[in-house]
């Protein structure tokens, strides 16, 4: 202790020093706590929290969105997704598509690459379990969680327009450069 | 470095004449990560430190070499965890370098934004942490790590708000950034800030006058200004012991040079001068976090965006270096292109790892309980470590 | 019935009543500190949280009980009750009330404070029984820490006694009657014995800014760290019933024991006791919660240099202003 104050000086100090660090926590006493009581209250996430994944259906028709094109395999840093592509008459479809949830980084780059909004995120976490092979998604897992909880606002063309340049140049992007529909290309 | 015999002594035994060797190992509550420190003592004091590292290695290099430029800044972010924002900022800041390619203003001062609230809530996790090193986890430093960890779960929400992630954001991409200010933002974000100013206030109320506090940081560690050159600490640790050096005044990225950034300098270099810089960083951050927010400009937020945010990006030959401010010092990324769309090779400059080589330097001599301190005050992450 | 008998039946119930406040109080400074810190304590098991010092108790019951190989089996098995039993025995002699207690000895306080240092004998054997250098280091500085502020303990402890002119505890009590009889009233002598008490009560009792005993970010638990089960629940119990024993000493002594409006009506006094331990306990859970801890070498000079010449000096000022005729209420 620096021994250039006098006794008494110091010990004032040292009174007022505690006394302002115990009503500190006196103040705090008297305030609300900010604890959430989890499982019975949850609290409220916000529009664009990255959650579970899901596979999502048609708004009107009623059909899958995912055409099976495999961007969103490519550019998986940790590859978690493999989809085998199933050719049909008027559109393609996923014959499987799994997601091993369990290595998913939830880094979102599947989401913001599906042309189709097939893939999205959900605004839950909640999907602990004791066994991790209830991790691995198939394609029927991925559609009833699409339906079980409260999607996300980010799909994938809500995050490519968000990033686009004012409107005529969208235009001048929308028709340059189509989404595709057969990963000629890959992306990743 | 001073030469110990730790390793011909079996640890469990008494390495001569009165001297314990005991080992602070990997699974320790004060070791902020997974970090090993053969501690040779001598009653209660410390007479040598054998450091270990290496037990968070992730190969983030090599990964680097089998993702593309677009997959991997969410990857960069896990490096330095605590401070996800400016790590993934030094990885997009090279890849521009070398590639050449524009930010637009918005995107720039965006990043700018981010930044400097994550400074604030990797601070406000260290002073938890540190807090709760020198006062153990049923007391009184356990009260300051909830009220600190309170603080940065607001700033938390506020990225989660923004990129729907609380800890590891992605929130880069090559060429800007990935999300925009979603409504109502601009105004949570004030409110936040200002609440946490307030907030600060009161925590250095609790600590500033303190004599137990002070008695535990002023003349401990001390880092002489030419040993911190020497072995090339940066951030607070420089700042602490009187070089003014911070990357954001020397060598402006992101315009930061429209924000005329004030650098804290203390001269004392003990952990106390370090922590007087860090409480003038967090006042520091929240200035610039006004500033930015009054002028941030419209426009796009990235220069690669919509469809081609998700494309491939070919960087031409070349190879370059960026280097942040990021929360513990500088952090530096080193790109080498090769035309292709992944890097040909890939260095992290790991803020915590240059700050962590002066722990065997700086340790001899002070007792036990100041080695907690001590390492608190360098605040280490060991992501950045290992890599 | 034999008074032998009758003695039994008393020390019984207040063993039990002993044990029982030790746990709950154990929920109440959890609850307390929570609410300092912006959160909630235990709710969820029980109503409000009620029933977690019992859930905690048959937890600590069914776990294992573990013996580390090299360690010195006697000494590691006995550490836990060395260390108890003087924590139990002082609440031999503190009287809840007038006539209610196991035996108002006429050298209670002297008792008090003497079993009360024992603890320091089952703390080291705990370190050194656990074959363990943290647990060693730990105990080392626990002795050193003990016995340096064991003497500032017994030293301000004894200016109520210079006061009061007796070592019977209840005469102690009786000694502070009067509206404003409290020792903690006494002009400066008073105040100021209080303060010094409760700092070197927070010392003896390893209790933040003191605790550099347990040292959960250094030393990982000190003493206890290799115990577990039953035995580690021991050991807790002993330190909190010290905690308590050592609170109902200070309101005893400073506070005017079992002293208040409408004490002479039955347990009503007993209820006054309890409140003004559990406000000094509060005061002293306050204190752990706020502060960061101090390193040992200053622990001990803060001991040696400050509290122990500032007791003195006080001891020997209650005794000079006794012999001049102050003194008593």
């Amino acid at each position: 202790m620096p021994d250039d104050r006098s006794f008494v000086a110091e010990t004032t100090h040292l009174v007022r020093a505690v006394g302002r660090a115990m009503g500190v926590t006196f103040r705090n006493l008297l305030r609300r706590p900010v604890t959430v009581r989890y499982p019975t209250v949850k609290r409220v996430y916000p529009d664009r929290f990255r959650g579970i994944l899901a596979l999502t259906y048609d708004g009107e028709t009623g059909e899958e969105n995912c055409i099976g094109c495999r961007l969103c395999e490519y550019i998986c840093p940790p590859q978690v997704i493999k989809v085998e592509m199933l050719k049909a008459e008027k559109r393609n479809f996923a014959k499987t598509f799994t997601l091993e949830l369990y290595a998913c980084e939830f880094c979102e780059l599947c989401v913001q690459v599906c042309p189709t909004d097939a893939i999205i995120m959900m605004k839950s976490f909640d999907l602990a379990t004791g066994d991790r092979r209830e991790l691995l998604l198939d394609k029927d897992r991925l559609h009833a969680l699409g339906l079980a909880f409260d999607p996300s606002w980010a799909t994938g063309n809500r995050l490519r327009d968000a990033q686009a340049p004012p409107k005529p140049a969208k235009a001048e992007a929308k028709t340059a450069a189509p989404p595709r529909t057969d990963a000629t290309e890959p992306a990743g | 470095m001073p030469q110990t015999d730790t390793r011909q002594v079996v640890e469990l035994g008494y390495g001569g004449s009165e001297r314990l060797v005991m080992n602070m190992g990997p699974q320790h509550p004060s070791a902020h990560g997974v970090f090993r420190a053969i501690l040779t003592l001598e009653g209660e004091t410390v007479v040598a430190v054998d450091a270990v590292i290496g037990y968070l290695h992730r190969c983030h290099e090599k990964l680097a070499e089998t993702l593309t430029y677009v997959q991997y800044p969410s990857i960069a972010s896990k490096t330095d965890y605590v401070a996800a924002m400016t790590a993934e900022l030094a990885y997009v800041a090279a890849v521009e370098r070398v590639g050449k390619i524009d930010v637009p203003t918005r995107a720039q001062y965006l990043r700018v934004l981010m930044a400097e609230l994550q400074r604030i809530a990797s601070h406000c996790l260290w002073l938890g942490t540190w807090c709760m090193d020198m006062g153990g986890a049923l007391g009184g430093g356990a009260t300051i790590f909830l009220y600190a960890i309170r603080e940065r779960e607001s700033v938390l929400d506020l990225f989660e708000a923004l990129t729907g992630a609380r800890l590891l954001y992605g929130f880069h991409q090559i060429g800007g950034t990935r999300y925009d200010l979603p409504a109502g933002w601009t105004a949570a974000c004030r409110e936040t800030i200002g609440r946490i100013e307030q907030r600060i206030g009161e925590y250095e109320a609790m600590l500033e006058d303190n004599a137990f506090f002070l008695v535990r940081t002023q003349g401990v560690g001390v880092i002489s200004q030419e040993l911190a050159l020497d072995v090339g600490v940066s951030g607070p640790l420089l700042r602490g012991s009187g070089v003014a050096y911070d990357l954001r005044r020397v060598a402006p990225y992101s315009s930061y040079e429209d924000f005329g950034v004030r650098v804290p300098v203390e001269t004392a270099g003990d952990c106390h001068a370090r922590y007087r810089v860090r409480m003038a960083e967090f006042r520091e951050s929240i200035r610039l976090v006004r500033l930015v927010l009054d002028g941030l400009p419209a426009g796009p937020i990235s220069s690669r965006p919509g469809v081609k945010s998700v494309g491939q990006v070919r960087v031409p030959k070349g190879e370059g270096y960026a280097a942040v401010e990021g929360a513990r010092g500088e952090i530096g990324c080193y790109v080498i292109a090769d035309g292709g769309p992944k890097p040909y090779r890939l260095k992290w400059r790991g803020a915590s790892f240059s700050n962590l080589s002066v722990l065997p330097h700086i340790l001899p001599g002070h007792k036990v309980a100041d080695v907690v301190a001590i390492m608190g005050s360098v605040d280490p992450v060991f992501g950045e470590v290992d890599r | 019935m034999p008074a032998l008998a009758w003695d039994a039946v008393v020390g019984f119930i207040v063993l039990n009543a002993v044990i029982g406040m030790v746990t709950y109080v154990t929920l109440l400074e959890r609850k307390f500190a929570a609410r300092m810190q912006s959160r909630i304590g235990p709710y969820y098991v029980g109503p409000r949280g009620l029933l977690q010092p019992i859930a905690d108790a048959l937890k600590l019951m069914l776990k294992e009980d573990i013996v580390p190989t090299r360690a010195d089996r006697w000494v590691y098995n006995l550490a836990p009750l060395a260390f108890l039993l003087p924590c139990i025995l002082i609440f031999a002699t503190i009287p809840f009330a007038p006539g209610l207690g196991v035996a108002d000895l006429n050298i209670g306080v002297l008792f008090f404070l003497a079993v009360s240092a024992l603890e320091v004998v089952g703390l080291f054997m705990g370190g050194w029984g656990s074959n363990n250098k943290y647990a060693l280091l730990s105990s080392m500085r626990a002795v050193n820490q003990i016995i340096s502020y064991d003497l500032p303990f017994i030293f301000t402890a004894l200016v109520p006694v210079v006061l009061a002119g007796s070592l019977q505890m209840s005469a102690i009590v009786d000694a502070q009657a009067g509206v404003f009889g409290w020792f903690v009233f006494y002009p400066v002598i008073g105040q100021l014995a209080f303060v010094a008490f409760l700092v070197a009560t927070l010392a003896a009792e390893n209790r933040v800014p003191f605790d550099i005993l347990e040292a959960e970010s250094e030393l990982v638990a000190g003493f206890r760290v290799e115990y577990s089960g039953m035995k580690f629940a021991l050991i807790q119990l002993g330190e909190y019933a010290h905690m308590i024993g050592t609170s109902f000493l200070g309101a005893l002594l400073f506070l005017g024991g079992w002293l208040g409006p409408g004490s002479d009506l039955p347990f009503v006094g007993a209820l006054w006791f309890l409140v003004k331990a559990m406000a000094i306990f509060l005061v002293v859970t306050w204190v752990r919660w706020s502060f960061v801890r101090i390193r040992v070498d200053q622990i001990l000079a803060i001991s040696w240099k400050l509290l122990l010449p500032a007791s003195i000096v006080l001891l020997m000022a209650t005794a000079l202003v006794v012999a001049l005729g102050g003194g008593g209420a």
